[in-house]
């Protein structure tokens, strides 16, 4: 076992939950697979070395306080990792529960996880403490916050499902704060039904904890999924987004802005898989990269055999504004039906200098006209955030931070 | 107003003005004519203070201040407006939000009050009407997806609210259709109040039909050879600038 492996397997499970043949079977996978190094493709351009230095402690206790949302609607509210709201206390449509062991056995995570490239999901299976299963139906707005505290210096990983019922519609903001210098590993499976409709917002704010995600959706026939990820850097952040198309006249969008500075790495694996023909989806994601940091983004387009009529479009953009900032960017494009048009466009470029004297030259500093530049550019992918309240609170952020 | 002493100016180390000199009083309205390649565009950027155009000796000197110290938006604050040949797009960027964020950036610069957006809409709204200018334009990304006389018309909208003392035109007329030109030149001749004054910089005569400048000068080779009244330029039309060319060979 690797030195990262045995220092994150070290504390024990607790066995007297239930979820022991899942831990088991993690804990099983992660031991013959490993964690990936730098010939694992999937990570060729992301090092773990910031987690191998780093010496974890027990969770402490610590509270942190909330923002406020743009959008009313329930809050649920996990510190370190650990639920602090009330199950107990959800509106109709909305329902809490620990999942069912059977529910998470009867998943092959063969398939989802693969092997070495997946290592971060086979260790949430071997180590999670809490695993939760949000139901919705009818019409809801949910915000997960997700905070790490100052003090946070603990390796954390929480497990959360979402099954949105046929003809749902549902809010999902994912406001995720980090202060900390810990782990965090977020699994995350969504399961869009018929017809329902998802839309999908996260926003990250990482500080030195190192931030792994994946998020799993299957969006089933004639449901509509659509993310919006604004990830304001981190010292070190993968999230694996992997939208599974696996129904006729279904749709899945992901729209992304990542922004970058010194000490930061941020890398998005996206996918969208066109399970099935007679569907669409578009991902539009950017990078604005200063200082030293370092994006990658690796974004593909999966179109399945007997998948024809399936039309899907990635585009991605980028803008390096400084000469140490990097950003490599990967589009793949997978197809195996004949029918389809699957399109992709990728640029990295950086900050027009005559657009900057046409702003001077109308009397905005050069400072104003850099910021105005930046937004510009950075709030196209937001712009297409529905829920007109949150699309300006995104935005209203950005404009802060540029 | 204006003072242009033996202008010398090198773009990429090459020199591109060489010896211009202007005098343009308050409230006067110069056009500067010229064949293409002659400087005329090299003259609007270095008034508007742009990076790669070096001033290699001579003098700039706007209302008593030496121009050529002063940064690109120091000179937008301190009433410099160029309406470019080629207005830039800025996708991304609404061009009310932009335009009212530079009317506030010059003055915040000159210790003013800033325009609320309830009035800034008012002056907008007039200017886009006299221009014949949808509003719905206000709402898109600054000069992004606008036909080549919206951004011309666009241009002149910037002037009309940002209310310079000096406004540079640089080929205004050009690519306008006969209606377009005449909303542009109504534009400005709107704002000549006597004490504003402008540098219309053309190929053509057929701007001057309709805003009679006080002097026209011909410009070729980097310097200017020949001034006069508006005749020149109706000479010019007639004429070409086949001979100048040659005189400056």
């Amino acid at each position: 076992m690797s030195a990262l492996a045995e220092k994150l397997m070290v504390t024990p499970v607790d066995e007297t939950s239930g979820y022991d043949t899942i831990h088991e079977l993690g804990q099983q996978r992660l031991m013959q697979y490993g964690f990936p190094d730098m010939k694992t493709e999937e990570w060729k351009y992301t090092p773990l070395r910031v987690l191998e230095k780093r010496a974890f402690q027990d969770p402490i206790e610590a509270t942190t306080a909330l923002p406020s949302w743009p959008v009313d609607g329930v809050v649920l509210h996990f510190e370190q990792g650990v639920l602090t709201s009330d199950p107990a206390t959800l509106p109709e449509g909305v329902k809490l529960s620990p999942i069912s062991p059977d529910l998470l056995g009867k998943k092959d995570y063969d398939p989802l996880y693969g092997q070495r490239e997946g290592a971060f999901g086979w260790l949430n299976l071997a180590k999670f403490k809490q695993a939760w299963h949000l139901e919705i139906t009818g019409d809801q707005t949910v915000i997960l916050a997700t905070t790490l505290s100052k003090a946070f210096e603990a390796q954390v990983h929480p497990r959360l499902l979402i099954d949105v019922a046929a003809n749902a519609s549902l809010k999902l903001i994912e406001d995720q704060r980090d202060q900390g210098q810990g782990l965090i590993n977020i699994a995350c499976e969504i399961n869009v039904a018929e017809a329902a409709r998802v839309e999908h917002v996260i926003c990250r704010q990482n500080a030195e904890s190192v931030w792994i995600q994946r998020t799993d959706v299957d969006v089933a026939k004639d449901a509509d999924y659509r993310v919006s990820a604004f990830d304001r850097g981190g010292r070190l952040t993968r999230h694996d987004l992997n939208v599974h198309i696996k129904g006729a006249g279904a749709n899945g969008e992901i729209d992304g802005l990542v922004l970058l500075n010194d000490r930061q790495h941020v890398d998005w694996h996206t996918e969208i898989a066109h399970c099935v023909g007679h569907t669409n989806s578009r991902e539009a994601f950017r990078f604005l990269a200063d200082g030293s940091g370092v994006g990658v983004l690796n974004g593909r387009i999966h179109i399945h055999p007997d998948s024809d009529d399936s039309h899907s479009d990635l585009n991605t953009a980028n803008l390096l504004l400084s000469d140490d900032a990097r950003i490599n960017i990967k589009p793949e494009l997978e197809i195996y039906s004949e029918e389809v048009t699957a399109s992709h466009g990728a640029t990295i470029g950086q900050l027009d200098e005559g657009s900057l004297f046409y702003m001077r030259s109308r009397g905005l500093t050069e400072a104003e006209g850099l910021a105005l530049l930046k937004f510009g550019f950075a709030a196209e992918p937001m712009m297409q955030i529905q829920t007109p309240e949150i699309r300006e609170w995104v935005l209203g952020q950005l404009k802060e931070v540029l | 107003m204006l003072k242009i002493k033996d202008l010398h100016v090198s773009v990429d180390e090459q020199e591109i003005l060489k010896g211009l000199s202007l005098e343009v009083g308050e409230g006067e309205l110069h056009a500067v004519m010229g064949p293409n390649g002659s400087g005329k565009s090299t003259l609007g950027y270095t008034l508007a203070g742009r990076d790669d155009y070096e001033v290699t000796s001579g003098s700039i000197e706007f209302d008593g201040e030496d121009l050529v110290e002063m940064e690109p938006d120091e000179r937008a604050a301190a009433g410099v407006f160029l309406a470019f040949q080629y207005p830039v797009e800025i996708p991304g960027v609404n061009n009310a939000y932009f335009l009212r964020a530079a009317l506030n950036a010059q003055r915040k610069a000159r210790g003013e009050e800033e325009v609320d957006g309830v009035n800034f809409l008012k002056m907008v709204r007039e200017s886009l009407a006299e221009l014949e200018m949808d509003e719905s334009l206000l709402k898109r990304a600054v000069n992004e997806g606008f036909s080549g006389g919206e951004k011309k018309r666009n241009e002149i909208v910037q002037m009309a609210v940002l209310q310079p003392k000096l406004a540079i035109l640089d080929e205004t007329d050009s690519g306008l259709d006969i209606d377009a030109l005449k909303l542009v030149a109504d534009g400005i001749n709107r704002l000549r109040d006597g004490k504003r004054s402008f540098v219309v910089i053309t190929h053509y005569q057929r701007l001057l039909d309709y805003l009679t400048p006080d002097k026209v000068h011909v410009l070729s080779g980097g310097r200017i050879v020949e001034s006069g009244g508006p005749e020149l330029a109706h000479r010019l039309e007639s004429e070409g600038y086949g001979h100048l060319e040659r005189a400056s060979a």
